[in-house]
């Protein structure tokens, strides 16, 4: 009995074994042999996050060619050596990414529920597969925290959820679970090179921004009190935020929904206390670059484009050399905006923060003489980026204004920048409401002089920031309104003495919307002075451009400017990119800043792949959705007040810097302000709310 | 002496299958609808597991770790059959009431995971406590879950009437739905009292053990883990 | 012709094996959580049951009981269900490999399937014939891909409701697969 049931027993396994032996050979599938050395490799913790079912499912994936040995994104270095190993690779190492959350909704979702009769937005969700009237904000359902392979998500206080960077391995997970899209998984590179699009969640500000800076981000960085991230969030954007914190005109503060509160958010004055915590701490924060590349890049220009576009082109991994036919860096930052709105010694300290990346400069090297687009491609630049910007003053038109005693407004600034010293008399006119104007005026009153500011139309329509106009009134520039050049007069020796001008009145808006000044007949009258300025407009200089036989490769328009395409910022030469006010005209500093970034995207692209994406859904103009002129809810609170650091005499006779940063109190008073605005959803004061709920309960 | 009893005490509460190690459900599922059947059952649990643990834990340096896990299976067999073997000579009505639950002792997962997690890795000694402190832990739970269902189900305790007079015993507790959601409410139960605890100690709440027994079979077969 | 009708309905809907025999509850849990798992889990273990019980019912009748060793077809049945997932493992790789992609993953999770084996034993205890040991063994694994299918659908949508900390995952997965028991107890007046 024992003995057959021990030999059944055996003879059944030898029969499996046998088969299974037989079937091994027979069924034998060649497979590499370094499929089960990979899987071993593996952690094995079959989380899916390569995007193959499991391990095994990786492990053919990489011996098939199909991945890289480091798609695991559980495995350390080491195993991904070993991997890469057995595959004969070496380990390129690969750009840390991380999930990122993008909707500041949280527990306002409830608010913005359609709710057909449902009680709270899970029951919406449910009932109306999500009819939210947001359709991007989150649900605060905390799927993605479910789905988190490696516990590194948590729903935050106000139901949104909270990514911790240390545990997130970027698998993606979440992203895949978010049933409203609102979870990205992004590195560095592809956060630089992404351009708002009209689905994300841009509040008013951050469509309104020429340089796309996530506003809302970064104020609530300062909220937190996390001032480095502020910084950092605003130089994925912005390189030049010292600058831009002085002298931005702030397009974005015109957006503000605040304003329909009491006043917009000072969002210029945050940023600028928190470029100048960095400025102050004397030491540069430390900004990733992505890996090398060996890519060449040549930028003309040292202006805000060109700087702007250097930055991301480093940032991006490639080695960018900018060539600037000025003595130093700079721009029209440098020459163009007098020291009392931004101390060459802060801009110097900025600049210094982008060539530290790894940027090369040729000072003094003219476009056209000592480099061209042929001499930089021989040197090996495969792209090459023209911001030349716009420094030729327009003329007024006006008889005499070729005399001795008459300056462009930039050609003024720049002299004076540059130390040349022009002689300004005692009586000053400055024609133009732009800041140009108002700068060319205050320095000239800082210079001792007497001045009059002419402009055509009123008060109202003057482009100059508002409170250059008050800082120029204070300081005694006389504003001289609805009144416009004729004639300068001059005497025997060819020097103006005079100015005639006509009285002006305001007709039918233009199509800039600005009313259009008509001029009265027979109004003239004569003002006298010993130099007169006009600032009226500026525009390229494009000699540069055109060879000996006077042709130009590029196409250029009738206000000298250069043709490119809108949205790769690519002339019509291939390689040869521009941005910034010699492809704008002037413009603002942030324009320029904005137009470098999206020239340099387009030239990594250009540079790495060969074409350049357009997206479809790329945002241009506001969002009417977003545009909203009633704001319900919210308590009144007065918006800081820029401290002025100098006053009496020292500023109209110095070139002392004029305006001052926030203390941190003022700061986080003012980042308090921010109403958390998503594309169409906003924070409501919860106290304000109360007497409303008080009175539904009766 | 020390690590025995630790070894021996972790199946008792730390590591109680099946509700803190989410392994075996079929039999507890089936079995339980009385404290005997689920009592019957977890003895002849403690049996096989125990005497697995030792023999894996004795072999563990002699078999090749390719066919480790058919040996552990062709081990677990052998025992089962003799378990069977010696329930049809010495109770037979509860072999009757078991049914094929019996032989299916060697498919469940408590008795690879720990030969395989466990007894593979370990002396003997420690294996055997390891064995018999989840055996006992698993018979524990099964009496427990028994009880629960055979007193609200039928109103009687080991076959004793233990409910008052005019106790309509609810037929559901017996059957197969009866069966899933007192385990659910049971492992729920668990769960909380685990986050009442980590909440005293200023810890996360946590969702509870996952039950993977699919991926043990993975375990099992694969040679990974 | 009728009896094999209700054979096979049975099979599936009044005795369903997971919901009615308690068995194969462990990856009927553990691979209820997406239906696409679920449904290739629940396929592969159609496949694997029927030859299983067609497999051993042939181990049974002329290997164990002409030697008069029924005591051993416990040991017995698990060598050849083991060996059996294994070869198919090969057979699948080699001859058919797009069946191998979608279900080859889930193959190894089965030879502790006590769904497969426990089909095996229900066909030899009720002493059903070769014809209607696959066909029960059929039916009974479609029965488990049904229950296991609706289950993950279940759960699926379970995942995004907010549901006690306590309760999420497998605590609510049981109570879920005893409200499907119960729902399942309608067809007991079919047959």
């Amino acid at each position: 009995m024992i003995l057959t049931s021990g030999l059944t027993l055996f003879g059944i396994g030898l029969a499996a074994a046998a088969i299974l032996a037989v079937a091994s050979k027979l069924l034998y599938v060649k497979e590499d042999p370094r499929i089960a050395l990979i899987e071993d490799g593996l952690p094995g913790a079959n989380c899916g996050g390569c995007g193959y079912p499991g391990c095994s499912g990786a492990a053919a994936a990489i011996v098939a060619g199909k991945a890289p040995a480091s798609i695991c994104i559980v495995a350390d270095a080491e195993a991904k050596l070993v991997i890469a190993g057995i595959m004969g690779q070496e380990v390129i190492e690969r750009e840390p990414e991380l999930a990122i959350r993008d909707c500041s909704g949280g527990s306002r979702a409830a608010d913005l529920f359609y709710y057909e009769g449902a009680l709270d937005c899970v029951a919406a969700h449910q009932l109306y597969g999500g009819s939210k009237y947001c359709p991007d904000g989150c649900l605060g359902l905390g799927s993605c925290v479910r789905a988190c392979p490696f516990q590194a998500i948590q729903m935050g206080p106000d139901n949104l959820p909270i990514i911790d960077p240390e545990a997130c391995k970027a698998c993606g997970k979440c992203v895949d679970t978010c049933p409203r899209g609102v979870i990205h998984v992004a590195g560095m590179s592809s956060r630089l090179l992404h351009l708002n699009e009209v689905n994300d969640c841009l509040a008013p500000c951050r469509q309104k921004c020429p340089g796309q800076i996530n506003i809302p981000r970064y104020i609530e960085q300062i909220k937190a009190g996390d001032y480095d991230g502020a910084v950092m969030t605003i130089k994925e954007r912005n390189p030049l935020l010292v600058t831009c914190g002085r002298v931005c005109p702030r397009p974005c503060e015109t957006a503000c929904r605040r304003q329909y509160v009491d006043d917009s958010v000072g969002i210029n004055m945050l940023k600028r206390f928190v470029a100048d915590r960095e400025l102050n701490s004397g030491k540069h924060l430390p900004i990733p670059c992505a890996a090398d590349t060996g890519k060449k890049a040549a930028i003309i220009g040292g202006g805000p484009a060109g700087l702007s576009c250097a930055y991301f082109l480093r940032r991006l991994g490639h080695s960018p050399t900018i060539f600037e036919a000025m003595p130093a860096l700079g721009g029209q930052l440098r020459y163009g905006i007098p020291e009392y709105r931004l101390p060459k010694a802060d801009l110097d300290w900025e600049i210094q923060g982008i060539l530290d990346l790894g940027v090369d400069v040729h000072l003094n090297t003219k476009f056209g003489v000592d480099v061209t687009i042929d001499s930089l491609r021989e040197q090996g630049f495969e792209a090459i980026f023209l911001g030349l910007g716009a420094w030729t003053a327009s003329g007024m038109y006006t008889e005499g204004e070729d005399l001795d005693g008459v300056m462009g407004g930039i050609e003024f600034l720049t002299a004076h920048a540059l130390g040349q010293g022009p002689d300004v008399g005692k009586r000053v006119i400055v024609v133009g409401g732009g800041n140009t104007a108002i700068d060319a005026a205050r320095t000239s009153v800082r210079l001792g002089a007497d001045v009059t500011l002419m402009y055509r139309r009123t008060r109202k329509e003057m482009p100059a920031n508002p409170e250059e106009i008050v800082g120029a009134e204070e300081e005694g520039v006389n504003l001289k309104f609805l009144a416009a050049p004729a004639r300068v007069i001059g005497d025997e020796n060819g020097r103006a003495v005079a100015l005639e001008y006509f009285e002006m009145e305001l007709g039918e808006p233009d199509e800039s919307g600005r009313r259009r000044p008509i001029k009265k007949e027979g109004s003239e009258s004569t003002m006298e002075a010993d130099l007169i300025i006009a600032a009226i407009g500026q525009r390229p200089d494009l000699a540069c451009l055109y060879d000996d036989s006077d042709s130009c490769p590029l196409e250029t328009t009738k206000w000298q400017t250069i043709v490119a395409d809108e949205n790769t910022f690519e002339t019509a030469v291939p390689g040869v990119f521009t941005a910034g006010d010699v492809y704008t005209g002037p413009d603002l500093v942030i324009s320029a800043i904005g137009d470098g970034r999206k020239a340099a995207r387009s030239m990594h692209y250009y540079l790495t792949e060969g074409q350049i994406p357009v997206s479809k859904n790329a945002q241009k103009g506001m969002n009417p959705l977003s545009l909203f002129k009633e704001i319900d809810n919210v308590q009144h609170k007065d918006r800081a007040v820029m401290p002025h650091l100098c006053h009496g005499d020292e500023r109209t006779c110095t070139f002392n810097e004029v305006e001052g940063a926030l203390t941190e109190e003022q700061a986080l008073a003012e980042a308090d302000r921010c109403l958390r605005c998503g594309t169409v959803c906003y924070d409501q004061d919860m106290e304000a709310q109360l007497p409303l709920q008080e009175h539904a309960a009766q | 002496m020390s690590k025995l009893w630790k070894e021996f005490s972790k199946g008792l509460w730390k590591e109680l299958p099946p509700f803190k190690l989410v392994l075996g459900l079929c039999p507890v599922l089936a079995v339980t609808n009385t404290a005997n059947n689920g009592l019957g059952m977890g003895a002849a649990v403690i049996f096989v597991l125990t005497l697995s643990n030792l023999l894996v834990s004795l072999v563990r340096k002699a078999i090749p770790a390719k066919v480790r896990i058919a040996c552990f299976i062709v081990i677990a067999a052998s025992l089962v059959v003799a378990v069977e073997l010696l329930m049809q000579a010495f109770s037979y009505p509860l072999y009757q009431q078991l049914g094929i639950f019996v032989p299916l002792i060697v498919v469940n997962c408590i008795i690879l995971g720990r030969a395989e997690a466990f007894a593979s890795k370990n002396p003997p000694l420690l294996s055997i406590a390891d064995g018999l402190g989840m055996g006992i832990g698993f018979t524990m739970s099964l009496t427990f879950l028994g009880s629960l269902r055979e007193i609200l189900g039928q109103g009687t305790w080991f076959g004793m009437h233990v409910t008052w007079d005019g106790f309509e015993p609810f037929g559901f507790m017996v059957q197969a739905p009866g069966a899933f959601v007192s385990l659910g409410v049971l492992l729920a139960l668990m769960n909380f009292m685990e986050n009442v605890r980590r909440k005293r100690r200023g810890l996360k709440a946590v969702e509870g053990p996952s039950h993977d027994c699919g991926s043990c079979g993975a375990c099992g077969s694969s040679s990974k883990c | 012709m009728q009896e094999y009708f209700l054979l096979f309905i049975g099979a599936i809907f009044v005795n369903n094996i997971v919901l009615a025999q308690y068995l194969g509850n462990c990856p009927f849990i553990g691979t209820s959580k997406e239906s696409g798992v679920a449904i290739g889990m629940g396929a592969a273990v159609v496949f694997v049951a029927t030859m299983a019980a067609a497999i051993t019912w042939l181990v049974q009748a002329y290997i164990l009981v002409p030697l008069g060793l029924g005591f051993l077809q416990t040991l017995a049945f698990i060598l050849v269900i083991a060996s059996l997932v294994q070869f198919v493992e090969m057979f699948l790789k080699k001859m058919v490999p797009p069946l191998y992609k979608s279900l080859g993953i889930f193959l190894p999770l089965i030879t502790t399937n006590c769904a497969v084996m426990g089909i095996a034993l229900i066909c030899q205890r009720e002493e059903l014939d070769l014809k209607t040991t696959i066909l029960f063994s059929f039916a009974s694994g479609l029965g488990f891909m049904l229950a296991l299918v609706l289950l993950a659908g279940i759960r699926e949508r379970l995942a995004v409701r907010r549901l006690p900390i306590a309760m999420r995952g497998t605590p609510i997965g049981l109570v879920m697969a005893g409200l499907m028991s119960l729902a399942f107890f309608a067809f007991k007046g079919m047959i």
